[in-house]
């Protein structure tokens, strides 16, 4: 696993019956501790300029696909630090060859910090109270596709 | 399984100071054989860090983790953890829910050998406070926790002042403290006898540190008045060791060598 919370490992085409329908990264949890996936906060996926939203990202979680909507309400299912979601995305054709700038933003909640504090946050938006323990929201890395 | 019996304050190590190394450096058998390089004899988890698959372990990875108390001579010893009302960010959880997550804590902690929980309460407002339903959510688990043999502490932490209310709250399941007896002056620092009246309430310390130097030192907190406090009023439980500094996460920290700087301190003043 590498420091950096977009993995270099991972990034790639998907190919469903000869088609490439997509492109998958992988992400870290930047937080101390793991969180269920309703406490996370998905922002915006940037790549090369091209934003795809929290609706059209697909999480894969321990072996399990979500979406947004299956995530805020799934508080049983656990994303534990040492294991990189996979985060899935739609786009006939994919991502060309050669390199690709990733940006992605997401925070989680907190129960035992006050209130106004993920008020304040936006996932797509550095922390506004950054603590190095909980990672920053935004995260960028410049990576190849084959 | 291993079990130190000793008098006297005894020396654990929290993983959490590991938080920037743990996944990368450091494997949870190199923080245990760590903790054993030290003469440590207990540790402190994150359940949610340190627990591989929580809330959920395989029994394969259970067995692991009692080899690894076994081989390092290392104790379980808090079992930390949070109650996270606000896991739904659209409502609170119910205390009937709350209770439910609290319970199946409670069975993982006892089925990893913990008999102390640091209970995390969620908080609902600036000023800290903890849900309303907060005592409703600690009775329900109650019956579990008492049936397995369990005590959930609630961690005093800055900037709470140990004469103040919210030792008076906490208190109400196992002493009522007289009113009066508190003031309530957050943000002032303790004197170290403060903490004797609180002493056989103590299962377990957070030894918690910021700076050491290289004459091993600690030197923001009166850390030889504080145990010596402890150590002569019947304090038995352990001091956890837990570094705070933020630079555990600058590239080519080791926070093992300023554990052991902290463990070098202890061990002097308590002599073991």
């Amino acid at each position: 696993m590498d420091k950096q919370v977009i993995q270099s490992v991972g990034f790639r085409n998907i190919e469903e019956n000869g088609e490439i329908v997509g492109f998958q990264l992988k992400i870290r949890l930047p937080y101390y501790r793991g969180v269920y996936l309703s406490q996370i906060r998905p922002g915006h996926l940037i790549v090369d300029g091209e934003s795809f939203g929290e609706n059209e990202i697909m999480w894969r979680v321990n072996g399990e696909d979500f979406t947004y909507a299956d995530m805020r309400k799934d508080c049983t299912r656990h994303w534990h630090p040492m294991e990189p979601a996979t985060l899935i995305v739609k786009k006939p054709g994919g991502l060309k060859q050669g390199f690709h700038d990733l940006t992605y933003g997401f925070c989680c909640t907190h129960s035992y910090m006050p209130p106004f504090m993920e008020a304040l946050e936006d996932p797509d938006k550095p922390a506004v109270i950054y603590f190095r323990e909980f990672g920053q929201n935004t995260n960028s890395r410049r990576l190849l596709i084959v | 399984m291993y079990r130190n019996n000793n008098q006297g304050p005894k020396r654990g190590v929290a993983l959490y100071s590991y938080s920037a190394e743990f996944g990368f450096e450091k494997t949870l058998e190199d923080c245990f054989e760590d903790i054993h390089d030290m003469g440590a004899t207990g540790v402190e988890i994150l359940a949610n860090t340190h627990i591989e698959n929580y809330p959920y372990p395989t029994d394969e990875w259970v067995n692991y983790w009692f080899s690894l108390c076994d081989k390092y001579q290392v104790e379980p010893v808090e079992y930390g953890h949070w109650i996270d009302c606000r896991v739904l960010q659209d409502r609170l959880l119910s205390t009937e829910e709350a209770v439910a997550r609290l319970e199946q804590d409670l069975r993982l902690a006892h089925r990893l050998g913990f008999k102390v929980l640091r209970t995390k309460m969620s908080v609902v407002d600036d000023a800290l406070n903890p849900v309303e339903n907060w005592r409703e959510i600690i009775r329900g688990a109650l019956p579990l926790a008492e049936r397995l043999g369990l005590t959930m502490c609630p961690e005093i932490h800055i900037p709470t002042n140990l004469k103040s209310q919210m030792i008076i709250d906490f208190s109400v399941f196992r002493h009522k403290f007289d009113e009066g007896e508190f003031v309530d002056p957050h943000f002032v620092p303790n004197e170290p006898e403060d903490i004797i009246p609180l002493i056989p309430y103590i299962y377990c310390c957070h030894a918690k540190f910021i700076h050491m130097n290289d004459d091993f030192e600690e030197t923001t907190i009166p850390y030889k008045e504080v145990l010596m406090a402890l150590r002569d009023n019947g304090y038995n439980g352990y001091l956890l060791s837990e570094y705070e500094g933020a630079d555990k996460y600058d590239q080519g920290y080791e926070v093992g060598q300023t554990l052991r700087k902290h463990h070098i301190m202890m061990k002097n003043i308590l002599g073991y």
